[in-house]
C-alpha cells in the first residue's frame, strides 16, 4: 500500500474518533493570541525600531520569504511573563513562544509580506509538559499552556501565494511541515487569525490541507 | 536469479550498495546477492544480508580488460548488475555502449545529457540550474564570479567531491586539492542556491520509467549528506516530464536528482546521478522500494508488494561481525610527523576516474559552458594598461618597480567624476570621495583634486596630504577610529565632514565641537550587523541602539547631521553590498524618527573591485539615489567612496626572472626580483600579468600553467602567482608586470629582503 492511501485511512478513522472525543484545542478556544505592548514612549519605539531594522539587516540579500531565524538565535524560549512590552521583550535573554511569533509577525510586515498570528495545539508527552511545568513554575510564570499530553504554542502563517500559507514556528527556528503523521512533538489542532474571506471562503491552503481561518482546525 | 550490487562504502557519505541490497532481500527473499567491492576496506562487504561478495582488487590494480570479459561472462550466464558508484556505471556504460539485458545501468548517452553542472537533459523539469562556471576561465574571471555570486560559491570536482570556497586563498587551495586528487583542471565553480534539500529517486527500464519517490532531507550529517528524511509520492507536473525524459535517455536503471528548494519554492537541480542514492532504503520503509521493481522490470519475475511502514525513515549507527573471509586490514602507518591515517578513497576511485579520462577525454566537457573567455584562457587586458606600460622602456627600468598607468587613471578619475554628475539631481548632489588610504600617490591625490572629489582621511596625517595638495578643508572628510592622530595637525578652517566611530569618539567630537572642530557635517559612522567588522557604532543589541540614539541626541545643532557606512564590496560580493546599502538606509531612517534628526550627507563605500564599479549598470546607482531620496528626504548629499577601484588598476608591478628552475611533469618554479613585500594583496585577489617579449617587446598576457612564480625572499610564502603559464621562449632577465597592484599592494607594500 502506497502511503498516500494509508494516510487516507488513518485520516478517516481520526476524523470518527474526533466526533466523539474532546477536542485538544478545547481548553483554548476562546484564548488570544499574543501581543507585545507597547509603552507609547520612545523605549518601546526604539525596541521596535531595532527589530525590524535588524531583521532586514539579518536577511543577508536572502529571500524575503525566508524565516527569520535570528530571532530565535537572539532570544533562547523559556517562560516570560505577560503582559510584556516591546521594551521588555527584547532586553530578555529568554521569550516564550508568544513573544517569539509577535516579533516573527512584526518582521515579516516590516518586510511587506502578509502574516497571521497562529495558534498551535502539539502533542508531546506528561513527562515533558511536567518539566516544562516545573521550569515556568520556578520563574512564576503561568502554565496555562499546558494539559496533559498537550502544549498551547504560537506561530506565524505567512502567506507565500493567493491562498497559500507557510507556517513558520520562531521558538523552533524551523517551519512546521504540512504532512503531520502524529507522535511526540506533533501538531493536533492549528488556529489562523485571517480574513474570513481567505481562499475565496475555501479556507488557507497548507499543503494538501485547506484550513478555515479563525476556527480550530484538527489535524 | 542472482543480482550483483557494487557500492557499498558505508562511511559518512556512504554508496547505496548495502540499502539496495536489503531493498532487494525484501523484494525478492530468495534470490542470491552478491556484493561487488574493489576494496576489503569498505565495511560494507560485511552486511550479512549478502549472499556472496566478489572483491576486485582497486581500480588502480586491476587489469580493465581482463575484468570486463569476466563481468560480460556474468552478466551473459544471466546475473543482473546494479551499480552503486557513478565512475563504475560510466566504465559499464562504456563496455556495453549497446546495452547488456543485465546491465542495469543507463547507456553512454545518457549519462553525457547528465553531466553536470549543466545537466542538459533536464530541459522540462520544472527546476533551474544554478549558475557556474568552469574553472579553467583565467582567475580574473573566476574572481569576478565570485564577488558576483556574494562568495557563496561552491567548487565541484568532475564526479565527487565540493568545497565551499568563501575567499580567493580557499579558492586556491581548494582548486590546487580538487585538481591533484582527480587528475584535471576540469573543476566547475557554482554558485550556493539556499534553500532545503530534497531529491528525486527513480528507476527505469529500457527507457520506461518503473517508479519514482520524492525525499527530502530532514536530518543531515556534517557534509550535508542525508542522515534522515521523509519520502512522498513525485509531484505529478514533476513527473510527467521526467517521464518523458527517462523515454527520450532510454534510461535503464536506478537515479537520482538532487535539488535544493528556495524560500520562494523554486527547486534548483544540482545534479543528476546515473544510480540509486544512498538513501534507498529509507524509500522502502516508505513503501517505495525502487531496486525491486527495477529487478522486475528487467526479469519479469514478479517481487514481493512493498509495505509501507512509516513516511519517515533515518539511519543508526550499528556495529555487525566482521566476515572470517574477509579479516580487517591494518591501518596504514599515518606520514611521519602527520596527525590521522589517510585512507580516503581505499578503492582507487580517483585512479579510475584517470583512466576513464584517458581512454574517453569527452567525459571531463563542461557541456552547456556559457560564453566567456576560451578555455585556459588569457585573461582580457585593458588596452590602455597595454598603451600605458608600452610607454616605459622596461629593458632599462629598474626592478622591481611600481609603474604608474597616467591615461588609464586619468580616465577613471574622469569617468567617475562624469557620473557623479549624472547621477546628481536638483535635491541631491552626488559626489566622489577619493580615499587616500588606498594609494596615497601626489598624482592620484591630484586627479582626484581635478575630478571633483572630495578627500576622505582616516588620519591628520592624510588631512594635511590633502591639503598640501591643493584641496580645501571644506573638501576634507574625516572618519575611522584613529582621526584624531597626531596631534596637533588639524586644520583650522572647517572641514566638510566629521564622522564618529564610536560613541566615545561622538563625545569627543561634542566636546571639540565647544572649542577648536569646525565642520559643516558632524555624523556617525554605523557598525554593519550582520557583516563582521570593527569599524562603527555598533548596531547588534537595543541597549547598544539605544545609547546610539541617545549620543545623536547629544551632538551640536550647529553642524548637519550625516551618515556613513563602509564595507568592501569585494569582500562580501556585490549583490550583498547592495543588499547592505538598502540595510543602512532602513537604519537611517530609524535614527531620524527616534532622534528627530534629520540626515543631510550620506557617505557609503567603498572598497570596489574595479571592474564591478566601472562596469555596474548605471541605473543601479541611479536606482540608489532614488531610494535614498524617497526614505531619507532630507539628504542633500551623497558621497559614494569607491576605495580601490580608483587606485588599483592606476599602477603595475614590474619585476624580473632571476631563474627558471624546471621540475618533474612540466611544473616549473620562476625566481623573480619582486616578492610579496610589494604585492601583499596576492592572497587576496588574481592580478593580470603580461610577459615582455625578449624579441619582439610584445606584451603578452599570461593564462594558467603548470609554473609558480617564487618571490625573491627567504620566506616560505612568497609566491607571487600560481599555476600561471610562461609563454615559449621566456628566460632570465626577462620582466613580467603584474597588473592591477595600483590599490592595496601599492599602499600596503612594505621594504623587506633589501638589505
Amino acid at each position: 500500500m502506497y502511503l498516500a492511501e494509508a494516510d487516507k485511512e488513518i485520516g478517516a478513522v481520526a476524523q470518527d474518533k474526533a466526533a466523539a472525543k474532546p477536542r485538544p484545542s478545547d481548553r483554548w478556544q476562546d484564548f488570544p493570541y499574543s501581543i507585545l505592548s507597547h509603552h507609547g514612549r520612545a523605549c518601546c519605539e526604539v525596541a521596535r525600531e531595532w527589530v525590524l531594522a535588524m531583521d532586514f539587516a539579518q536577511l543577508n540579500g536572502a529571500d524575503r520569504l525566508s524565516g527569520p531565524r535570528w530571532l530565535r538565535q537572539k532570544y533562547e524560549w523559556g517562560p516570560s511573563p505577560w503582559p510584556m512590552h516591546w521594551c521588555e521583550a527584547v532586553t530578555r535573554k529568554t521569550i516564550d513562544c508568544g513573544a517569539h511569533a509577535a516579533l516573527a509577525h512584526a518582521a515579516f510586515g516590516a518586510r511587506g509580506l502578509t502574516a497571521y498570528p497562529t495558534q498551535l495545539v502539539q502533542v508531546y508527552s506528561e513527562d515533558a509538559t511536567e518539566q516544562w511545568r516545573g521550569k515556568w513554575a520556578r520563574d512564576d510564570v503561568s502554565c496555562h499552556w499546558l494539559d496533559g499530553a498537550h502544549i498551547y504554542h504560537e506561530a506565524t502563517a505567512l502567506l507565500v501565494g493567493d491562498d497559500e500559507v507557510k507556517i513558520w514556528d520562531a521558538s523552533a527556528g524551523s517551519w512546521i511541515p504540512p504532512r503531520q503523521a502524529g507522535g511526540y512533538g506533533s501538531l493536533a489542532a492549528i488556529r489562523i487569525f485571517a480574513p474570513e474571506s481567505s481562499g475565496g471562503g475555501d479556507g488557507l491552503r497548507w499543503g494538501e490541507r485547506r484550513l478555515k481561518p479563525n476556527l480550530w482546525n484538527q489535524i | 536469479m542472482k543480482i550483483y550490487i557494487s557500492g557499498l562504502y558505508c562511511g559518512g557519505n556512504p554508496q547505496p550498495g548495502v540499502g539496495i541490497a536489503r531493498s532487494l532481500r525484501e523484494g525478492y527473499p530468495e534470490a542470491t546477492l552478491i556484493g561487488v567491492e574493489y576494496s576489503n576496506r569498505v565495511s560494507g562487504i560485511h552486511w550479512q544480508g549478502l549472499d556472496d561478495l566478489w572483491i576486485q582488487r582497486p581500480w588502480n590494480e586491476l587489469d580493465l580488460e581482463s575484468y570486463a570479459g569476466k563481468v560480460r561472462r556474468v552478466l551473459d550466464e544471466g546475473g543482473l548488475w546494479i551499480s552503486g558508484s557513478d565512475l563504475e556505471a560510466m566504465w559499464l556504460a562504456s563496455l556495453f555502449p549497446g546495452g547488456h539485458a543485465g546491465l542495469l545501468a543507463p547507456p553512454p548517452d545518457a549519462l553525457k545529457r547528465i553531466a553536470k553542472p549543466a545537466v542538459p537533459a533536464h530541459a522540462g523539469l520544472p527546476v533551474r540550474i544554478p549558475t557556474y562556471v568552469a574553472t579553467d576561465l583565467p582567475d580574473w574571471d573566476l574572481h569576478a564570479f565570485c564577488r558576483a555570486n556574494d562568495w557563496r560559491v561552491w567548487l565541484k570536482g568532475p564526479y565527487y567531491d565540493a568545497a565551499r570556497t568563501p575567499t580567493w586563498d580557499s579558492f586556491v587551495a581548494a582548486r590546487n586539492a580538487l585538481t591533484k586528487v582527480w587528475s584535471t583542471e576540469r573543476l566547475f565553480l557554482q554558485a550556493h542556491v539556499s534553500g532545503y534539500e530534497e531529491s528525486v529517486m527513480l528507476c527505469a527500464y529500457r527507457g520506461e520509467l518503473l517508479g519514482c519517490v520524492s525525499m527530502r532531507k530532514r536530518d543531515i550529517t556534517p557534509e550535508g549528506k542525508t542522515w534522515a528524511g521523509d519520502v512522498s509520492p513525485v509531484d505529478p507536473a514533476f513527473e510527467a516530464p521526467l517521464r518523458r525524459i527517462v523515454r527520450e535517455l532510454n534510461w535503464t536503471g536506478g537515479g537520482e536528482l538532487e535539488m535544493v528548494r528556495d524560500p520562494g519554492g523554486q527547486l534548483w537541480l544540482l545534479e543528476v546521478n546515473p544510480r540509486f542514492p544512498a538513501w534507498v532504503h529509507g524509500a522502502t520503509i516508505g513503501g517505495y522500494n525502487l531496486p525491486a521493481l527495477l529487478v522486475q522490470g528487467a526479469s519479469g519475475a514478479r517481487a514481493v508488494k512493498a509495505e509501507a511502514r512509516a513516511a519517515e525513515f533515518t539511519r543508526v549507527v550499528l556495529e555487525v561481525p566482521v566476515r572470517d573471509d574477509y579479516p580487517l586490514p591494518p591501518l596504514p602507518e599515518p606520514f611521519a610527523g602527520a596527525v590521522g591515517h589517510s585512507m580516503k578513497h581505499p578503492s582507487g576511485l580517483t585512479s579510475l576516474a584517470q583512466r576513464l579520462h584517458k581512454s574517453n577525454p569527452e567525459l571531463l566537457e563542461i557541456v552547456g559552458e556559457p560564453a566567456g573567455p576560451a578555455a585556459g584562457g588569457k585573461p582580457a587586458v585593458p588596452d590602455t594598461f597595454i598603451a600605458d606600460i608600452a610607454a616605459y622602456d622596461l629593458e632599462t627600468v629598474q626592478t622591481p618597480r611600481f609603474l604608474y598607468l597616467e591615461s588609464t587613471a586619468s580616465g577613471l578619475f574622469k569617468r567617475a567624476a562624469e557620473r557623479s554628475r549624472r547621477l546628481g539631481t536638483d535635491e541631491v548632489q552626488v559626489v566622489s570621495g577619493y580615499s587616500i588610504k588606498t594609494n596615497p600617490d601626489e598624482r592620484l591625490i591630484r586627479l582626484a583634486l581635478e575630478n571633483g572629489f572630495y578627500a576622505e582621511c582616516i588620519s591628520l596625517l592624510e588631512a594635511q596630504k590633502a591639503l598640501q595638495i591643493g584641496f580645501r578643508p571644506d573638501q576634507v572628510i574625516l572618519n575611522g577610529p584613529a582621526k584624531w592622530w597626531p596631534e596637533g595637525l588639524m586644520p583650522k578652517e572647517r572641514l566638510h565632514a566629521v564622522f564618529c566611530d564610536s560613541v566615545a569618539d561622538l563625545d569627543r567630537c561634542v566636546a571639540m565641537a565647544a572649542g577648536d572642530l569646525a565642520s559643516r557635517h558632524v555624523g556617525i559612522r554605523l557598525r554593519t550587523p550582520n557583516v563582521v567588522s570593527r569599524f562603527g557604532i555598533p548596531l547588534d543589541s537595543p541597549q547598544t541602539f539605544s545609547k546610539l540614539v541617545e549620543a545623536v541626541g547629544r551632538l551640536p545643532d550647529e553642524a548637519a547631521f550625516g551618515v556613513h557606512f563602509h564595507m568592501a564590496s569585494s569582500n562580501i560580493g556585490v549583490a550583498q553590498w547592495w543588499h547592505l546599502f538598502e540595510s543602512m538606509l532602513k537604519w537611517c531612517r530609524s535614527i531620524e524618527r527616534l532622534t528627530g534628526r534629520t540626515i543631510e550627507i550620506l557617505d557609503m563605500g567603498g572598497g570596489w573591485f574595479p571592474d564591478d564599479w566601472h562596469a555596474e549598470d548605471e541605473s543601479r546607482f541611479s536606482r540608489a539615489v532614488e531610494t535614498v531620496k524617497a526614505l531619507l528626504p532630507a539628504v542633500r548629499q551623497i558621497v559614494s567612496e569607491p576605495g580601490k577601484a580608483m587606485a588599483q588598476p592606476s599602477m603595475a608591478l614590474a619585476m624580473r626572472i632571476l631563474e627558471i628552475q624546471e621540475h618533474e611533469e612540466d611544473h616549473v618554479e620562476a625566481v623573480v626580483d619582486g616578492s610579496i613585500a610589494e604585492l601583499p594583496m596576492y592572497a587576496f585577489q588574481p592580478h593580470r600579468i603580461l610577459r615582455q617579449c625578449g624579441e619582439t617587446g610584445a606584451l603578452q598576457p599570461l593564462g594558467r600553467g603548470k609554473t609558480h612564480l617564487m618571490g625573491r625572499l627567504c620566506m616560505e610564502h612568497d609566491i607571487v602567482a600560481s599555476n600561471v603559464a610562461l609563454p615559449e621562449g621566456t628566460r632570465a632577465g626577462d620582466v613580467l608586470i603584474f597588473c592591477d597592484a595600483g590599490g592595496y599592494d601599492r599602499s600596503m607594500s612594505y621594504v623587506f629582503g633589501r638589505g
